[in-house]
C-alpha cells in the first residue's frame, strides 16, 4: 500500500481527472490495540489496522460522498467515479460549498506510539483495585484501548490539515450484586493522553462505583410530586445532548422545527448555564483540530450566561438558513461550574431526587421527556435516602434550563466533557 | 462478489488451537432528502480480513483493512501472538471447545448493487407525491438506506461459508403539529431482508404507506395526553418485538447472564404467563424465510433456533461456544461479528414472541379502560428487565372501543412481572428489522410479536 502523501496525491488527480470542481479528501491510517474483559476476567487482545479515504466531490452545485477502505490506485480510481456519478445524479444547491483556503497546518496531540504493556498493568491493577475494595460490583465488561491515528485532510482550495493523535480509553459496564439483590447496569468512560494515573483516579470512576454499591438499597417512592432533580454530569451530559439536538442541531434548523429558532442572542436559560463545544480545551482529550468542512476548528458557546448565542450548524445548513456556522464540529462539551459545594446543593434540597442515568424515550421536538430514573437516589430533607427503583421522571429540556436551582463547584473531567452537577425544579418524580 | 482469498490458508491454523479466519465486505448506500433538500448522498464501503484464535480460555483478534492472501497470513500471525500474549499472563487452562462436525454453507443469497442515480429518482419521486399531495406538513423527510454484510468464513473446527446479509429500506418522517401547538413526529420504515432492486420496483408501491402514516398523524393532531399509572394495554406487535429484544433477549445472551443478568437465577422458572412463549429464529419463522435469516455464525456454527422461553417458563440463554461449554449445551449460531475488524460477539438475530390463539379485535373488546399501543420510537432496558420504551402512536381503549389518539408518551415495567400479566395473546405477528441492536458493535437484527394484552406503567405527560 502507498504512503499517506501518495494517497491523497492519487485521490486529488482524479478527482481532477473526473471533472470535480470542488472536493475534500481525507485519509486516515489507524492501528488500535485493545483488551477486553467480560465476566470480570480478561478475554480478549485484538490488533486493528485500518485505513480509509473518506471524498466529497462538487460538480454543477451537485454534491456526492464515498467512503472506501479500499486504497491501492485501481480502487481509488473506482471510488472517485463513483463519487462522482452520485454528485451528477444528485441535485444541485447553491449552500453546498467547503471551507476557503486555510492554509496549512500539522497537529500532534497525546501518545502517539501506545504502551501496550503498560495499559495491560494499569488494566490489571483497576480490576484488582475493584476486587478488593467494591466486591459487590460484577463487571459484565470493560474495554481499554489505544488508538493510534494519523490522517492528513486535503481540499481543492489548497487546505491541507495533518493530525497525528494517540489516546487510550477505559470504558466499563457494571452492576452490583449482593445475594438476592441487584442494581441496574452503570457505563463509566474516561479518554486520557497517558498512563500516569492509575485509572481508578480518572474521572468519576470511584465515585460511580461506590454510587452502584450504595444502590443495592432502594427505598420506595411513594406516589407522585414535583421536586428537585440533581443531574449528576454523566446524566447531564445525556440532557444536554437531547436539548441541543432538539433545539440548535443542523438538521431541525433545516426543518425548522426547533423551538429556538428565533431565540438567537435571547435567554433560553438560567443566567448560571454556559454550554460550550471546545475541543481546543486543555481538559479535552485529543480535541477535533479540524471541521468536517474544512474550517480550523474554533471553541464556542452554545449558552452564555443563559442567553443562547449559537446554533451547531454546519456550513451547509448555515449557507442555507442564514445563520452562522458553529466554530468546530465536535461534541467536545464544557459546562462552566457554579460556585454551590455538591454536598450544600443536597443540603438544600426538601424532596427530589439524584438521577444517575435517564432511561427515556427520544424526547418531543418540544423538548418534553419521560422516563426511568436509573441509578438514582431519593432526598429528603436535604439527605440521601436511598436508592430508588421503578420511579419515573418527566419535564421539559427547555423548561428544565430555566429552572436551575444550583450549579455545582465541582467537575468530572473525562476527557470528553468537563461538567459540574446541576439541580434543576419543577419535575415531576413518580414511584410505582 | 467477494473473492476468497482465505480458504487456502488454512494450512496455516496452528494445531491444538480454535482458529477462524473470515473475509468480509460491508457496504452501506444512503439518500436523505429533508424537506426536498439533498443531505445525504453517499456510498460507503469497508473490507478486509480478520482472524481469531482461542487458546486455553482467551482469545487473540487482529484485522488488515486488506483484501489479500498477505494480510491473511498477517493477521493469523498477530492473533495467534495476542492469545500467547494473553494466555501468558493470565493462565485460564481451560480447554478447547467441544468439536462440531464440518461443513459448508452454500451462499444464501448474491450481493446485487444499484446506481446511486437509481436510488435518488425514487426519493425523490416519493418526496414529491409527499408535497404536493400533503402540502400541510410541518416537515418530511425521505431517507433511503441499503447495507449489505457479505462474509466468507473458514475455522478450524466446524463450518465453513459464504454467507451474505442485505437489507434495503425507505423511512418516512413525516412532522405536524397538535391543534395545541405540540411538535408532533411520526415515522415508517418500508422494506427489509434484499437487494434494494429486489424490494422496491416502484416509488408508487410505498405512496400507501405514505397515506396511512399521514393518517395516523393526523389522528396523533387531535391526541390527547395518556392518564400515567398502572394500566391495562394493548402492546402491538411493533412494541412486543421491541419487548422480546430489548427486555427479554438482551437478558438472556450468555455473555450478559455471566455479567449479572437476571435470567442467570431465573433459569427453568417461571418468568412469564404460560401464553408467552419466545424464540431467537436463525433463517426460518413459523414456516416462512426470517426477516434477516443467519444460516452460519462467525464461529462456524450452524445456525438454528434458540428458544428462550416455552410456556412461560425461561428454557435457556443464546450462546457463543465458549458460552455453550460453559453451560454445557449446544452452540446455536449466535456469534455475529458486524465488520471485518469486529470479533464474533454473541447477538440476537430474529426474536419474537409467538403468536396465540385471540383476535385482536376480541383483545381490545376485552379492554375496559387502557390504551392500545402500536408504534415505537426507541426502546432501552436494563440486564434487570426493567424497560422503557418510546410509545409514538396509539390509541384509547373505552369499553371496548378504541378511541381518541394519544401523544407520545412513555410505558415501564420489569420484563419478569409484567410477562406474568400477558392474558391473550393475538394470532397474528409483526415483524421489524429495520434498526441496528447496539452492543459494542451494531447487528442488523428482527425482531417481531403479536399483540399482547398486559400491564404496565404508562408515562403520561
Amino acid at each position: 500500500m502507498e504512503d499517506i502523501r501518495s494517497i491523497a496525491q492519487i485521490t486529488g488527480e482524479a478527482l481532477k481527472q473526473e471533472g470535480a470542481e470542488k472536493a475534500q479528501y481525507t485519509v486516515t491510517f489507524k492501528e488500535t490495540h485493545e483488551f477486553n474483559v467480560d465476566g470480570g476476567e480478561f478475554s480478549l487482545f485484538r490488533t486493528l489496522f485500518d485505513n480509509s479515504l473518506s471524498i466529497t466531490a462538487f460538480k454543477n452545485q451537485k454534491k456526492g460522498s464515498a467512503f472506501t477502505n479500499k486504497l491501492d490506485a485501481a480502487a481509488i480510481a473506482g471510488t472517485v467515479k463513483e463519487c462522482l456519478a452520485s454528485a451528477d445524479s444528485g441535485i444541485a444547491d447553491s449552500a453546498y460549498d467547503i471551507a476557503p483556503n486555510q492554509g496549512k497546518e500539522c497537529f500532534r496531540e497525546g501518545s502517539y506510539e501506545p504502551d501496550a504493556d503498560k495499559l495491560f498493568e494499569r488494566t490489571r491493577e483497576l480490576m484488582e483495585e475493584i476486587r478488593t475494595n467494591h466486591p459487590k460490583i460484577v463487571m459484565e465488561q470493560m474495554i481499554v484501548s489505544h488508538v493510534k491515528c494519523h490522517t492528513l485532510y486535503q481540499n481543492t482550495n489548497g487546505t491541507e490539515f495533518e493530525y497525528f493523535r494517540g489516546e487510550y480509553s477505559i470504558s466499563m459496564m457494571y452492576s452490583a450484586h449482593e445475594g438476592n439483590k441487584t442494581t441496574s447496569f452503570f457505563g463509566s468512560s474516561v479518554n486520557t493522553d497517558n498512563l500516569d494515573k492509575p485509572f481508578i483516579e480518572l474521572g468519576s470512576f470511584a465515585k460511580d462505583l461506590c454510587d452502584v454499591e450504595a444502590q443495592l438499597t432502594t427505598v420506595p417512592v411513594e406516589g407522585k410530586f414535583e421536586g428537585v432533580a440533581v443531574l449528576t454530569p454523566s446524566s447531564l451530559g445525556s440532557f444536554i445532548y437531547s436539548a441541543v439536538s432538539n433545539f440548535v442541531a443542523d438538521s431541525v434548523i433545516l426543518e425548522k422545527t426547533s423551538i429556538w429558532l428565533d431565540k438567537l442572542n435571547t435567554k433560553v436559560a438560567d443566567e448560571s448555564i454556559t454550554v460550550s463545544i471546545a475541543p481546543t480545551d486543555s481538559r479535552i482529550c485529543c480535541g477535533e483540530p479540524f471541521t468536517n468542512d474544512g474550517f480550523k476548528s474554533e471553541d464556542y458557546n452554545i449558552i452564555e450566561d443563559g442567553v443562547l448565542k449559537s446554533f451547531m450548524l454546519s456550513l451547509y445548513v448555515a449557507n442555507k438558513s442564514g445563520f452562522e456556522r458553529a466554530g468546530n464540529s465536535s461534541f467536545s462539551l464544557i459546562m462552566k461550574n457554579g460556585n454551590t459545594p455538591y454536598a450544600d446543593m443536597i443540603k438544600n434540597i426538601k424532596k427530589g431526587i439524584i438521577v444517575g442515568r435517564f432511561s427515556g424515550g427520544n424526547p418531543g421536538t418540544n423538548g418534553d421527556f419521560s422516563g426511568i430514573a436509573k441509578n438514582s437516589f431519593l432526598i429528603e430533607d436535604g439527605e440521601i435516602k436511598g436508592a430508588v427503583s421503578e420511579t419515573m421522571i418527566n419535564g421539559n429540556l427547555a423548561e428544565m434550563f430555566n429552572n436551575v436551582v444550583a450549579v455545582s463547584k465541582e467537575t468530572v473531567e473525562d476527557g470528553n466533557s468537563v461538567l459540574p452537577y446541576i439541580a434543576v425544579d419543577k419535575i415531576v418524580i413518580s414511584g410505582k | 462478489m467477494l473473492e476468497d482469498f482465505i480458504s487456502g490458508k488454512k494450512s496455516l491454523f496452528t494445531t491444538g488451537v480454535h482458529t477462524e479466519l473470515r473475509a468480509q465486505e460491508n457496504k452501506q448506500r444512503r439518500v436523505s432528502l429533508v424537506q426536498g433538500n439533498l443531505t445525504a448522498n453517499a456510498r460507503l464501503e469497508t473490507a478486509g480480513v480478520s482472524a481469531r484464535v482461542y487458546k486455553n480460555g482467551v482469545y487473540g483478534f487482529s484485522s488488515m483493512a486488506e483484501c489479500t492472501g498477505a494480510a491473511a497470513e498477517t493477521v493469523l500471525k498477530a492473533a495467534t501472538e495476542n492469545a500467547l500474549f494473553m494466555d501468558k499472563h493470565i493462565q485460564k487452562g481451560k480447554n478447547i471447545f467441544p468439536p462440531i462436525a464440518a461443513g459448508s454453507m452454500p451462499l444464501n443469497k448474491e450481493i446485487c448493487d444499484t446506481e446511486q442515480k437509481q436510488y435518488i429518482e425514487f426519493v425523490k419521486e416519493v418526496d414529491a407525491y409527499i408535497s404536493e399531495k400533503y402540502p400541510n406538513l410541518a416537515s418530511r423527510s425521505v431517507i433511503l438506506s441499503a447495507d449489505s454484510m457479505e462474509k466468507i468464513i473458514c475455522t478450524s473446527d466446524g463450518y465453513d461459508g459464504h454467507v451474505t446479509l442485505p437489507r434495503s429500506y425507505i423511512y418516512l418522517f413525516l412532522n405536524s403539529e397538535s391543534t395545541s401547538g405540540v411538535p408532533l413526529e411520526l415515522y415508517q420504515p418500508i422494506g427489509g431482508y434484499g437487494n434494494f432492486d429486489d424490494i422496491f420496483k416502484d416509488p408508487s408501491q410505498v405512496y400507501a404507506d405514505v397515506d396511512a402514516l399521514y393518517e395516523k398523524l393526523m389522528q396523533k393532531r387531535e391526541g390527547v395526553y395518556a392518564e400515567a399509572g398502572y394500566k391495562t394495554v394493548v402492546l402491538g406487535g411493533i412494541l412486543s418485538g421491541m419487548l422480546a429484544h430489548e427486555a427479554v433477549g438482551h437478558t438472556v445472551e450468555a455473555d450478559l447472564v455471566l455479567g449479572g443478568s437476571v435470567a442467570g437465577p431465573a433459569l427453568h422458572k417461571q418468568v412469564a404467563s404460560e401464553l408467552v412463549t419466545m424464540v431467537d429464529f436463525a433463517h426460518t419463522a413459523l414456516g416462512e424465510e426470517a426477516p434477516l435469516p443467519v444460516y452460519l455464525d462467525d464461529e462456524g456454527t450452524p445456525a438454528e433456533d434458540a428458544v428462550l422461553i416455552q410456556d412461560g417458563i425461561l428454557q435457556g440463554y443464546m450462546n457463543n461456544r465458549e458460552s455453550a461449554e460453559h453451560f454445557g449445551v449446544k452452540p446455536q449460531g449466535n456469534a455475529r461479528a458486524y465488520g471485518f475488524s469486529d470479533e464474533p460477539l454473541i447477538r440476537m438475530r430474529n426474536t419474537a414472541v409467538l403468536p396465540g390463539e385471540d383476535k385482536l379485535e376480541d383483545i381490545i373488546a376485552s379492554v375496559e379502560d387502557g390504551y392500545y399501543l402500536t408504534n415505537t420510537n426507541n426502546g432501552q432496558a436494563d440486564t434487570t428487565g426493567e424497560f422503557m420504551f418510546g410509545v409514538s402512536m396509539g390509541y384509547e381503549i373505552k369499553n371496548g372501543k378504541l378511541g381518541r389518539a394519544i401523544l407520545d408518551t412513555t410505558i415501564s415495567g420489569v420484563a419478569f412481572d409484567m410477562l406474568k400479566t400477558v392474558d391473550m395473546v393475538s394470532d397474528n405477528m409483526v415483524w421489524s428489522s429495520s434498526g441496528f441492536c447496539g452492543k459494542k458493535q451494531p447487528m442488523p437484527v428482527g425482531m417481531g410479536g403479536p399483540a399482547l394484552r398486559c400491564k404496565v406503567m404508562i408515562g403520561g405527560r
